[in-house]
Protein backbone atom coordinates (compact mmCIF):
# COMPACT_ATOMS: atom_id res chain seq x y z
CA UNK A 1 0.00 0.00 0.00
CA UNK A 2 1.36 3.51 -0.35
CA UNK A 3 1.94 5.73 2.14
CA UNK A 4 2.58 2.80 4.42
CA UNK A 5 5.74 3.38 6.50
CA UNK A 6 8.12 0.44 4.96
CA UNK A 7 6.91 1.71 1.03
CA UNK A 8 7.97 5.34 2.30
CA UNK A 9 11.10 4.00 3.25
CA UNK A 10 11.72 2.06 0.31
CA UNK A 11 10.72 4.97 -2.51
CA UNK A 12 13.03 7.50 -0.47
CA UNK A 13 15.89 4.75 -1.14
CA UNK A 14 14.89 4.08 -4.13
CA UNK A 15 14.74 7.50 -5.42
CA UNK A 16 18.19 8.80 -3.49
CA UNK A 17 19.92 4.90 -5.42
CA UNK A 18 18.83 6.80 -8.49
CA UNK A 19 20.10 10.36 -7.70
CA UNK A 20 23.23 8.61 -6.46
CA UNK A 21 24.27 7.16 -10.18
CA UNK A 22 22.62 10.36 -12.08
CA UNK A 23 26.02 12.45 -11.98
CA UNK A 24 27.37 9.57 -13.75
CA UNK A 25 25.42 10.37 -16.63
CA UNK A 26 27.48 13.34 -17.47
CA UNK A 27 26.30 15.99 -15.73
CA UNK A 28 27.85 19.03 -15.80
CA UNK A 29 29.13 21.81 -12.96
CA UNK A 30 26.39 23.73 -13.34
CA UNK A 31 23.54 21.02 -12.85
CA UNK A 32 25.37 19.60 -9.71
CA UNK A 33 25.33 22.94 -8.28
CA UNK A 34 21.33 23.32 -9.01
CA UNK A 35 20.80 19.56 -7.87
CA UNK A 36 22.80 20.42 -5.24
CA UNK A 37 20.42 23.98 -3.98
CA UNK A 38 17.66 21.93 -5.09
CA UNK A 39 18.37 18.92 -2.01
CA UNK A 40 18.76 21.59 0.15
CA UNK A 41 15.70 23.71 -0.61
CA UNK A 42 14.01 20.51 -0.45
CA UNK A 43 14.83 19.81 2.93
CA UNK A 44 14.01 23.13 3.63
CA UNK A 45 10.45 23.11 2.29
CA UNK A 46 9.84 19.39 4.50
CA UNK A 47 10.91 21.62 8.00
CA UNK A 48 8.07 23.63 6.74
CA UNK A 49 5.99 21.08 6.06
CA UNK A 50 6.32 19.75 9.91
CA UNK A 51 5.04 22.90 11.53
CA UNK A 52 3.22 24.29 8.44
CA UNK A 53 1.75 20.97 6.82
CA UNK A 54 1.70 18.04 9.79
CA UNK A 55 0.62 20.46 12.85
CA UNK A 56 -1.28 23.06 10.80
CA UNK A 57 0.44 26.27 11.93
CA UNK A 58 0.81 28.41 8.83
CA UNK A 59 4.17 29.67 9.25
CA UNK A 60 4.84 33.03 6.44
CA UNK A 61 8.33 33.44 8.01
CA UNK A 62 9.95 30.25 7.95
CA UNK A 63 13.26 31.30 6.21
CA UNK A 64 14.56 33.57 9.44
CA UNK A 65 15.35 29.72 10.88
CA UNK A 66 17.29 29.19 7.42
CA UNK A 67 18.70 32.48 7.32
CA UNK A 68 19.46 32.54 11.38
CA UNK A 69 21.59 29.53 10.35
CA UNK A 70 23.38 30.73 7.48
CA UNK A 71 24.06 33.76 8.88
CA UNK A 72 25.74 32.32 12.18
CA UNK A 73 27.91 30.11 10.02
CA UNK A 74 28.67 33.18 8.39
CA UNK A 75 29.22 35.50 11.42
CA UNK A 76 31.07 33.10 13.89
CA UNK A 77 33.79 32.05 11.06
CA UNK A 78 34.36 34.73 9.59
CA UNK A 79 33.92 37.36 12.27
CA UNK A 80 35.04 35.56 15.28
CA UNK A 81 37.30 32.90 13.98
CA UNK A 82 35.32 29.93 15.00
CA UNK A 83 35.49 26.58 13.04
CA UNK A 84 32.98 25.91 11.09
CA UNK A 85 31.95 22.74 12.87
CA UNK A 86 31.78 24.43 15.94
CA UNK A 87 29.83 27.39 14.12
CA UNK A 88 27.61 25.19 12.71
CA UNK A 89 26.46 24.15 16.07
CA UNK A 90 26.13 27.19 17.31
CA UNK A 91 23.60 27.81 14.30
CA UNK A 92 21.50 24.86 15.05
CA UNK A 93 21.33 26.18 18.32
CA UNK A 94 20.64 29.52 16.99
CA UNK A 95 17.50 28.99 14.45
CA UNK A 96 16.24 26.25 17.45
CA UNK A 97 15.96 29.06 19.85
CA UNK A 98 14.47 31.64 17.04
CA UNK A 99 11.65 28.62 16.58
CA UNK A 100 11.10 28.14 20.15
CA UNK A 101 10.96 31.84 20.64
CA UNK A 102 8.31 31.80 17.56
CA UNK A 103 6.76 29.00 19.38
CA UNK A 104 6.25 30.21 22.07
CA UNK A 105 4.51 33.40 20.90
CA UNK A 106 2.55 31.33 18.62
CA UNK A 107 1.15 28.93 21.03
CA UNK A 108 -1.35 30.97 22.18
CA UNK A 109 -2.52 32.69 18.89
CA UNK A 110 -4.41 30.99 15.90
CA UNK A 111 -4.28 30.46 12.07
CA UNK A 112 -4.09 33.86 10.50
CA UNK A 113 -2.29 35.61 13.87
CA UNK A 114 0.30 33.21 13.86
CA UNK A 115 0.75 33.85 9.83
CA UNK A 116 1.11 37.62 10.82
CA UNK A 117 3.60 36.71 13.65
CA UNK A 118 5.83 34.86 11.44
CA UNK A 119 5.39 36.69 8.45
CA UNK A 120 6.16 40.24 10.63
CA UNK A 121 9.30 38.31 12.56
CA UNK A 122 11.08 36.81 9.12
CA UNK A 123 10.78 40.60 7.54
CA UNK A 124 12.10 42.00 10.10
CA UNK A 125 15.08 39.31 9.80
CA UNK A 126 15.36 40.47 6.20
CA UNK A 127 15.32 44.01 6.53
CA UNK A 128 18.12 43.78 9.25
CA UNK A 129 20.11 41.84 7.47
CA UNK A 130 19.34 43.61 4.00
CA UNK A 131 20.22 47.02 5.23
CA UNK A 132 23.54 45.67 8.11
CA UNK A 133 27.04 46.51 7.38
CA UNK A 134 28.31 46.94 10.38
CA UNK A 135 30.33 43.78 10.64
CA UNK A 136 32.32 45.02 7.81
CA UNK A 137 35.98 44.18 8.89
CA UNK A 138 38.10 47.49 8.67
CA UNK A 139 39.37 48.70 5.41
CA UNK A 140 38.03 45.67 3.76
CA UNK A 141 35.21 45.66 1.39
CA UNK A 142 31.60 46.19 2.69
CA UNK A 143 29.67 42.95 4.04
CA UNK A 144 26.25 42.92 4.70
CA UNK A 145 23.28 43.93 2.19
CA UNK A 146 22.80 42.04 -0.87
CA UNK A 147 26.14 41.28 -1.41
CA UNK A 148 26.14 39.17 2.44
CA UNK A 149 29.04 37.85 4.39
CA UNK A 150 31.06 34.82 3.56
CA UNK A 151 31.29 31.56 5.27
CA UNK A 152 35.44 30.95 6.21
CA UNK A 153 34.91 27.41 4.95
CA UNK A 154 37.95 25.08 6.11
CA UNK A 155 37.79 23.34 2.47
CA UNK A 156 38.12 26.59 0.61
CA UNK A 157 35.26 26.31 -2.11
CA UNK A 158 33.82 22.70 -2.06
CA UNK A 159 33.98 20.76 -5.04
CA UNK A 160 30.29 20.36 -6.79
CA UNK A 161 30.65 16.72 -6.37
CA UNK A 162 30.93 16.71 -2.82
CA UNK A 163 28.33 19.13 -2.52
CA UNK A 164 25.83 16.62 -4.54
CA UNK A 165 27.00 13.81 -2.40
CA UNK A 166 26.72 15.92 0.80
CA UNK A 167 23.90 17.34 0.25
CA UNK A 168 21.62 13.88 -1.32
CA UNK A 169 22.78 12.26 2.17
CA UNK A 170 21.50 15.21 3.84
CA UNK A 171 17.98 14.78 1.95
CA UNK A 172 17.60 11.52 2.14
CA UNK A 173 18.68 11.31 6.47
CA UNK A 174 16.43 14.28 6.62
CA UNK A 175 13.18 13.28 4.93
CA UNK A 176 13.66 10.23 6.28
CA UNK A 177 13.51 11.77 9.71
CA UNK A 178 10.57 13.85 9.14
CA UNK A 179 8.60 10.94 8.14
CA UNK A 180 9.30 9.12 11.25
CA UNK A 181 8.53 12.21 12.87
CA UNK A 182 5.11 12.65 11.28
CA UNK A 183 3.96 9.03 11.96
CA UNK A 184 4.98 9.20 15.82
CA UNK A 185 3.00 10.29 18.64
CA UNK A 186 4.01 13.55 17.95
CA UNK A 187 2.94 14.00 14.65
CA UNK A 188 -0.65 12.38 15.20
CA UNK A 189 -0.94 14.75 18.07
CA UNK A 190 0.12 17.97 15.94
CA UNK A 191 -2.89 16.22 12.78
CA UNK A 192 -5.02 16.80 15.75
CA UNK A 193 -4.07 19.82 16.66
CA UNK A 194 -4.20 20.86 12.67
CA UNK A 195 -8.05 19.52 12.38
CA UNK A 196 -9.26 20.96 15.48
CA UNK A 197 -7.79 23.12 18.33
CA UNK A 198 -10.79 22.72 20.85
CA UNK A 199 -11.60 18.94 20.16
CA UNK A 200 -7.75 18.23 20.82
CA UNK A 201 -7.44 20.46 24.04
CA UNK A 202 -10.75 18.42 25.04
CA UNK A 203 -8.89 15.68 24.63
CA UNK A 204 -6.18 16.27 26.93
CA UNK A 205 -3.62 17.78 24.35
CA UNK A 206 -1.23 20.86 25.67
CA UNK A 207 -2.04 22.48 22.46
CA UNK A 208 0.50 25.49 23.52
CA UNK A 209 3.73 23.41 24.28
CA UNK A 210 2.45 20.49 20.88
CA UNK A 211 3.09 23.99 19.14
CA UNK A 212 5.78 25.25 20.42
CA UNK A 213 7.57 21.41 19.92
CA UNK A 214 6.47 21.76 16.27
CA UNK A 215 8.00 24.66 15.93
CA UNK A 216 11.48 23.57 17.29
CA UNK A 217 11.87 20.42 15.58
CA UNK A 218 10.46 22.68 12.19
CA UNK A 219 13.20 24.95 13.03
CA UNK A 220 15.93 22.89 13.89
CA UNK A 221 15.73 21.14 10.71
CA UNK A 222 15.62 24.50 8.71
CA UNK A 223 18.52 25.33 10.78
CA UNK A 224 20.20 22.01 9.51
CA UNK A 225 19.31 23.46 5.94
CA UNK A 226 20.62 26.31 5.89
CA UNK A 227 23.99 25.06 7.68
CA UNK A 228 24.19 22.62 4.45
CA UNK A 229 23.09 25.64 2.54
CA UNK A 230 26.10 27.74 4.08
CA UNK A 231 28.83 24.80 3.51
CA UNK A 232 27.56 24.37 -0.36
CA UNK A 233 27.31 28.39 -1.20
CA UNK A 234 29.71 29.79 0.92
CA UNK A 235 28.36 32.83 1.72
CA UNK A 236 25.07 34.30 3.70
CA UNK A 237 22.98 37.04 2.41
CA UNK A 238 19.54 38.96 2.90
CA UNK A 239 17.55 36.52 0.41
CA UNK A 240 18.52 33.67 2.93
CA UNK A 241 15.81 35.59 5.17
CA UNK A 242 13.66 36.44 2.34
CA UNK A 243 9.86 36.81 1.87
CA UNK A 244 10.17 34.68 -1.37
CA UNK A 245 12.06 31.53 0.45
CA UNK A 246 9.38 31.45 3.13
CA UNK A 247 6.46 31.92 0.56
CA UNK A 248 8.01 29.53 -1.52
CA UNK A 249 8.22 26.82 1.04
CA UNK A 250 4.29 27.65 1.72
CA UNK A 251 3.83 27.16 -1.93
CA UNK A 252 5.94 23.80 -2.92
CA UNK A 253 4.27 22.40 0.40
CA UNK A 254 0.95 23.40 -0.97
CA UNK A 255 1.86 21.77 -4.33
CA UNK A 256 2.99 18.57 -2.94
CA UNK A 257 0.28 18.26 -0.39
CA UNK A 258 1.34 19.47 2.63
CA UNK A 259 1.47 17.53 6.12
CA UNK A 260 2.46 14.28 3.58
CA UNK A 261 6.19 15.44 3.66
CA UNK A 262 7.45 13.74 0.82
CA UNK A 263 4.71 15.40 -1.39
CA UNK A 264 6.31 19.09 -0.40
CA UNK A 265 10.20 17.40 -0.56
CA UNK A 266 9.54 16.25 -4.25
CA UNK A 267 7.30 19.13 -5.12
CA UNK A 268 10.53 21.32 -4.31
CA UNK A 269 13.10 19.65 -5.45
CA UNK A 270 11.30 18.49 -9.39
CA UNK A 271 10.56 22.41 -9.53
CA UNK A 272 13.49 24.05 -8.45
CA UNK A 273 15.43 21.02 -10.68
CA UNK A 274 13.18 21.96 -13.80
CA UNK A 275 13.00 25.90 -13.89
CA UNK A 276 16.87 26.72 -12.12
CA UNK A 277 18.02 23.84 -14.83
CA UNK A 278 16.76 25.46 -17.98
CA UNK A 279 18.24 28.79 -16.65
CA UNK A 280 14.51 30.91 -16.31
CA UNK A 281 15.09 34.02 -14.31
CA UNK A 282 14.00 34.13 -10.92
CA UNK A 283 11.06 36.52 -11.85
CA UNK A 284 9.81 34.57 -14.35
CA UNK A 285 10.44 31.36 -11.64
CA UNK A 286 8.13 33.00 -9.03
CA UNK A 287 4.99 33.26 -11.72
CA UNK A 288 6.02 29.71 -12.85
CA UNK A 289 5.61 28.25 -9.39
CA UNK A 290 2.53 30.55 -8.96
CA UNK A 291 1.13 29.03 -12.43
CA UNK A 292 2.06 25.05 -10.91
CA UNK A 293 0.30 25.89 -7.80
CA UNK A 294 -3.07 26.56 -9.44
CA UNK A 295 -2.56 23.90 -12.16
CA UNK A 296 -2.27 21.31 -9.40
CA UNK A 297 -4.85 22.84 -6.73
CA UNK A 298 -7.12 22.67 -10.03
CA UNK A 299 -7.06 19.03 -10.00
CA UNK A 300 -5.28 17.99 -6.73
CA UNK A 301 -7.21 20.04 -4.18
CA UNK A 302 -5.22 19.11 -1.25
CA UNK A 303 -1.84 18.86 -3.20
CA UNK A 304 -0.53 15.77 -5.30
CA UNK A 305 0.40 13.37 -2.27
CA UNK A 306 -1.97 14.95 0.00
CA UNK A 307 -5.47 14.12 -2.86
CA UNK A 308 -3.51 10.48 -3.69
CA UNK A 309 -3.19 9.85 0.62
CA UNK A 310 -6.99 11.34 0.52
CA UNK A 311 -8.11 8.73 -1.76
CA UNK A 312 -6.09 5.29 -0.37
CA UNK A 313 -7.98 6.61 2.79
CA UNK A 314 -11.48 6.58 1.20
CA UNK A 315 -10.66 3.05 -0.41
CA UNK A 316 -9.32 1.73 3.20
CA UNK A 317 -12.70 3.29 4.73
CA UNK A 318 -14.79 0.03 5.59
CA UNK A 319 -18.45 0.05 4.69
CA UNK A 320 -20.22 -0.66 7.67
CA UNK A 321 -21.13 -3.91 8.52
CA UNK A 322 -18.25 -5.21 6.47
CA UNK A 323 -15.64 -7.34 7.75
CA UNK A 324 -11.95 -6.54 7.32
CA UNK B 1 -17.14 15.31 51.22
CA UNK B 2 -19.50 13.57 48.58
CA UNK B 3 -20.22 15.94 45.86
CA UNK B 4 -17.62 15.07 42.49
CA UNK B 5 -18.01 18.53 41.69
CA UNK B 6 -19.00 21.45 43.62
CA UNK B 7 -19.44 24.62 41.42
CA UNK B 8 -19.99 28.07 43.86
CA UNK B 9 -21.30 31.15 43.29
CA UNK B 10 -19.55 31.13 39.39
CA UNK B 11 -20.17 34.47 37.79
CA UNK B 12 -19.45 34.95 34.32
CA UNK B 13 -19.97 38.21 32.49
CA UNK B 14 -18.83 39.89 28.81
CA UNK B 15 -18.89 43.73 28.83
CA UNK B 16 -22.41 44.74 30.57
CA UNK B 17 -23.71 41.46 29.72
CA UNK B 18 -24.34 39.33 33.02
CA UNK B 19 -24.47 35.46 31.47
CA UNK B 20 -23.67 33.54 34.92
CA UNK B 21 -24.83 35.31 38.24
CA UNK B 22 -23.71 33.35 40.83
CA UNK B 23 -24.69 29.99 40.19
CA UNK B 24 -23.60 27.06 42.73
CA UNK B 25 -24.08 23.41 41.36
CA UNK B 26 -23.13 19.75 42.47
CA UNK B 27 -22.76 16.35 41.01
CA UNK B 28 -22.55 13.69 43.08
CA UNK B 29 -20.62 10.46 42.52
CA UNK B 30 -22.36 7.83 39.76
CA UNK B 31 -25.15 11.06 39.95
CA UNK B 32 -26.82 12.04 36.64
CA UNK B 33 -27.67 15.40 36.87
CA UNK B 34 -29.78 17.50 34.24
CA UNK B 35 -28.97 21.35 33.49
CA UNK B 36 -32.73 22.36 31.83
CA UNK B 37 -33.08 25.73 30.71
CA UNK B 38 -34.23 28.18 28.05
CA UNK B 39 -32.06 28.88 24.67
CA UNK B 40 -29.33 31.38 26.07
CA UNK B 41 -30.31 30.63 29.77
CA UNK B 42 -26.31 30.16 29.98
CA UNK B 43 -26.22 26.26 30.12
CA UNK B 44 -23.91 25.95 26.96
CA UNK B 45 -21.50 28.80 28.67
CA UNK B 46 -21.62 27.04 32.37
CA UNK B 47 -20.24 23.91 30.66
CA UNK B 48 -17.88 26.09 29.07
CA UNK B 49 -17.15 27.23 32.06
CA UNK B 50 -16.72 24.05 34.37
CA UNK B 51 -14.68 22.30 31.52
CA UNK B 52 -12.49 24.90 31.52
CA UNK B 53 -12.56 26.19 28.27
CA UNK B 54 -13.57 29.62 29.95
CA UNK B 55 -12.39 31.01 32.65
CA UNK B 56 -14.91 32.07 35.71
CA UNK B 57 -15.23 36.08 36.33
CA UNK B 58 -15.66 35.01 39.97
CA UNK B 59 -16.57 31.83 42.30
CA UNK B 60 -15.15 27.92 42.52
CA UNK B 61 -14.57 24.80 41.17
CA UNK B 62 -13.85 21.54 43.22
CA UNK B 63 -13.65 18.39 41.52
CA UNK B 64 -13.10 15.27 43.85
CA UNK B 65 -12.49 18.46 46.25
CA UNK B 66 -9.47 19.63 45.18
CA UNK B 67 -9.64 23.72 43.31
CA UNK B 68 -9.62 23.28 39.49
CA UNK B 69 -10.91 26.72 38.95
CA UNK B 70 -7.77 27.33 36.95
CA UNK B 71 -6.90 24.22 35.59
CA UNK B 72 -6.68 24.37 32.11
CA UNK B 73 -9.76 22.15 29.61
CA UNK B 74 -6.83 19.48 28.28
CA UNK B 75 -5.63 19.58 32.02
CA UNK B 76 -9.37 18.73 33.77
CA UNK B 77 -9.58 16.26 30.99
CA UNK B 78 -6.33 14.49 32.35
CA UNK B 79 -7.99 15.23 35.57
CA UNK B 80 -11.12 12.94 35.13
CA UNK B 81 -13.70 15.77 33.67
CA UNK B 82 -14.29 15.08 29.86
CA UNK B 83 -17.01 17.25 27.73
CA UNK B 84 -18.71 16.80 24.34
CA UNK B 85 -19.63 19.98 22.66
CA UNK B 86 -23.17 20.49 20.89
CA UNK B 87 -21.95 20.57 17.44
CA UNK B 88 -19.33 17.44 17.70
CA UNK B 89 -15.66 18.03 16.87
CA UNK B 90 -13.45 16.36 15.30
CA UNK B 91 -10.54 15.54 13.30
CA UNK B 92 -11.53 15.54 9.19
CA UNK B 93 -8.49 14.37 8.47
CA UNK B 94 -7.83 11.29 11.40
CA UNK B 95 -9.44 8.24 11.44
CA UNK B 96 -11.59 7.09 14.17
CA UNK B 97 -8.86 4.90 15.42
CA UNK B 98 -6.52 7.63 15.30
CA UNK B 99 -8.72 10.28 17.14
CA UNK B 100 -9.23 7.82 19.90
CA UNK B 101 -5.55 6.98 19.86
CA UNK B 102 -4.83 11.02 20.33
CA UNK B 103 -7.34 10.76 23.47
CA UNK B 104 -6.02 7.52 24.64
CA UNK B 105 -2.61 9.03 24.57
CA UNK B 106 -2.93 12.46 25.96
CA UNK B 107 -5.29 11.22 28.88
CA UNK B 108 -3.31 8.17 29.72
CA UNK B 109 -1.30 11.17 32.01
CA UNK B 110 -4.08 10.79 34.34
CA UNK B 111 -4.00 6.94 34.67
CA UNK B 112 -1.82 7.55 37.78
CA UNK B 113 1.25 7.90 35.61
CA UNK B 114 1.27 4.26 34.01
CA UNK B 115 2.00 4.81 30.73
CA UNK B 116 0.63 2.04 28.38
CA UNK B 117 2.77 -0.11 26.12
CA UNK B 118 1.73 0.05 22.07
CA UNK B 119 0.01 -3.49 22.75
CA UNK B 120 -1.86 -2.02 25.24
CA UNK B 121 -3.25 1.39 24.05
CA UNK B 122 -4.33 -0.68 20.35
CA UNK B 123 -6.18 -2.91 22.61
CA UNK B 124 -7.91 0.00 25.03
CA UNK B 125 -8.70 1.55 21.27
CA UNK B 126 -10.32 -2.01 20.42
CA UNK B 127 -12.40 -2.02 23.50
CA UNK B 128 -13.25 2.01 23.12
CA UNK B 129 -14.30 1.19 19.12
CA UNK B 130 -16.66 -1.75 20.61
CA UNK B 131 -18.26 0.36 23.80
CA UNK B 132 -19.26 3.39 20.92
CA UNK B 133 -19.96 0.89 18.35
CA UNK B 134 -17.85 2.49 15.85
CA UNK B 135 -15.81 -0.50 15.33
CA UNK B 136 -17.09 -0.69 11.97
CA UNK B 137 -16.36 2.48 10.88
CA UNK B 138 -12.31 2.56 12.66
CA UNK B 139 -11.08 3.54 9.45
CA UNK B 140 -13.10 6.09 8.53
CA UNK B 141 -12.10 9.67 7.87
CA UNK B 142 -14.07 11.93 10.56
CA UNK B 143 -15.42 14.30 7.66
CA UNK B 144 -17.04 11.52 6.37
CA UNK B 145 -19.03 10.50 9.62
CA UNK B 146 -22.48 10.52 10.19
CA UNK B 147 -24.01 12.80 12.91
CA UNK B 148 -24.84 9.55 14.77
CA UNK B 149 -21.39 8.18 14.23
CA UNK B 150 -19.48 11.79 15.29
CA UNK B 151 -21.85 11.73 18.90
CA UNK B 152 -20.64 8.45 19.47
CA UNK B 153 -16.77 9.39 18.62
CA UNK B 154 -17.11 12.51 21.09
CA UNK B 155 -18.18 9.66 23.28
CA UNK B 156 -15.41 7.53 22.72
CA UNK B 157 -13.15 10.45 23.02
CA UNK B 158 -14.38 11.35 26.34
CA UNK B 159 -14.44 8.07 27.73
CA UNK B 160 -10.62 7.37 26.44
CA UNK B 161 -9.42 9.51 29.52
CA UNK B 162 -11.40 6.62 32.08
CA UNK B 163 -13.21 10.09 33.64
CA UNK B 164 -15.14 10.33 36.28
CA UNK B 165 -17.64 12.93 35.33
CA UNK B 166 -18.36 13.83 31.61
CA UNK B 167 -20.26 17.13 30.44
CA UNK B 168 -22.59 16.25 27.55
CA UNK B 169 -23.73 19.20 25.87
CA UNK B 170 -27.70 18.51 23.98
CA UNK B 171 -25.67 15.36 23.09
CA UNK B 172 -29.07 14.23 21.52
CA UNK B 173 -29.87 16.91 19.54
CA UNK B 174 -30.21 16.50 15.83
CA UNK B 175 -30.23 12.53 15.83
CA UNK B 176 -32.58 10.13 14.63
CA UNK B 177 -34.11 7.84 16.77
CA UNK B 178 -32.06 5.07 16.19
CA UNK B 179 -29.27 7.00 17.32
CA UNK B 180 -30.68 8.33 20.29
CA UNK B 181 -31.90 5.38 21.40
CA UNK B 182 -28.57 3.93 20.99
CA UNK B 183 -26.38 6.76 22.36
CA UNK B 184 -28.84 6.44 25.89
CA UNK B 185 -28.51 2.72 25.61
CA UNK B 186 -24.37 3.65 25.74
CA UNK B 187 -24.71 6.54 28.59
CA UNK B 188 -26.78 4.09 30.87
CA UNK B 189 -23.79 1.34 30.37
CA UNK B 190 -21.29 3.88 31.37
CA UNK B 191 -22.67 5.20 34.50
CA UNK B 192 -23.60 1.22 35.12
CA UNK B 193 -20.19 -0.68 34.08
CA UNK B 194 -17.48 2.47 34.97
CA UNK B 195 -19.73 4.48 37.86
CA UNK B 196 -19.66 7.81 35.65
CA UNK B 197 -21.33 10.85 36.66
CA UNK B 198 -22.71 12.97 34.26
CA UNK B 199 -24.28 16.33 33.77
CA UNK B 200 -26.83 16.49 31.04
CA UNK B 201 -27.63 19.54 29.22
CA UNK B 202 -30.52 19.56 26.99
CA UNK B 203 -33.71 20.91 25.82
CA UNK B 204 -35.54 17.47 26.04
CA UNK B 205 -38.06 17.04 29.21
CA UNK B 206 -39.00 13.59 28.18
CA UNK B 207 -34.76 12.77 28.31
CA UNK B 208 -34.09 14.30 31.41
CA UNK B 209 -36.72 12.88 32.61
CA UNK B 210 -35.89 9.30 31.67
CA UNK B 211 -31.90 9.65 32.48
CA UNK B 212 -31.44 11.91 35.50
CA UNK B 213 -31.45 11.90 39.37
CA UNK B 214 -31.65 15.40 39.75
CA UNK B 215 -33.04 18.06 37.50
CA UNK B 216 -31.35 21.94 37.79
CA UNK B 217 -33.31 24.70 35.75
CA UNK B 218 -31.60 27.98 35.05
CA UNK B 219 -32.67 30.89 33.56
CA UNK B 220 -31.09 34.26 32.95
CA UNK B 221 -27.65 32.34 34.70
CA UNK B 222 -29.57 31.83 37.81
CA UNK B 223 -30.65 28.28 39.09
CA UNK B 224 -34.74 28.78 39.25
CA UNK B 225 -35.34 25.28 40.12
CA UNK B 226 -34.00 22.11 41.39
CA UNK B 227 -35.96 18.93 42.13
CA UNK B 228 -36.45 15.34 41.11
CA UNK B 229 -37.14 14.65 37.58
CA UNK B 230 -41.00 13.80 37.98
CA UNK B 231 -41.73 16.77 39.41
CA UNK B 232 -40.09 18.86 36.18
CA UNK B 233 -43.22 19.08 34.77
CA UNK B 234 -44.45 21.61 37.98
CA UNK B 235 -41.68 23.46 36.28
CA UNK B 236 -42.05 23.42 32.82
CA UNK B 237 -45.54 25.60 33.21
CA UNK B 238 -43.57 28.30 34.67
CA UNK B 239 -41.11 28.43 32.06
CA UNK B 240 -44.15 28.49 29.57
CA UNK B 241 -43.33 31.90 27.80
CA UNK B 242 -40.11 30.87 27.32
CA UNK B 243 -39.31 28.72 23.94
CA UNK B 244 -37.56 25.13 25.55
CA UNK B 245 -37.89 24.02 22.00
CA UNK B 246 -34.14 22.88 20.04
Amino acid sequence: MIFSPRSTTGALALGTGLLLLLPLAGLDHFLLDVLASGFLLAAYVGSWDIVGGVAGQICLGHALFFGTATYSCALLTSLAGWPFAAAAAAALLLSTTAAAVVGTFSGRLKGPFIALLTLALGELAHEVALGQTFFSPRGAYSWGGEGGIPVALPWGSPSPWASYYGALLFLFLSTWGMTRIARSKDGLIWTAISGSELTARASGVDVARHKRRAFLVAGLLAGAAGVGFAAHVGRATAADFSLELSFQAATFAAIGGRGTIVGPVLAALLLHALFQGAGIAPAARVLLYALALLLVLRFFPAGVAGTLRERVRERNMVPEGASR
Amino acid sequence: MNDLLLAERIEKSFGPTRVLRGITLSVGREEVVGLFGPNGAGKTMLANVLSGLIPPDRGRILFEGKDITRLSMDARFRAGLARTFQIPGAYPTLTVVESIRVALLCGEAGQEGKRRLPRELEEEVESVLHRTGLFAQRFWMAAKLSQGCLRRLEFARAISCRPKLILLDEVFSALSAKDEGELTALLRSLRRDDGISFLLISHNPLILAEMCDRVVTIEDGRVTWEGKPADLAKYLPVAAGHDHGP
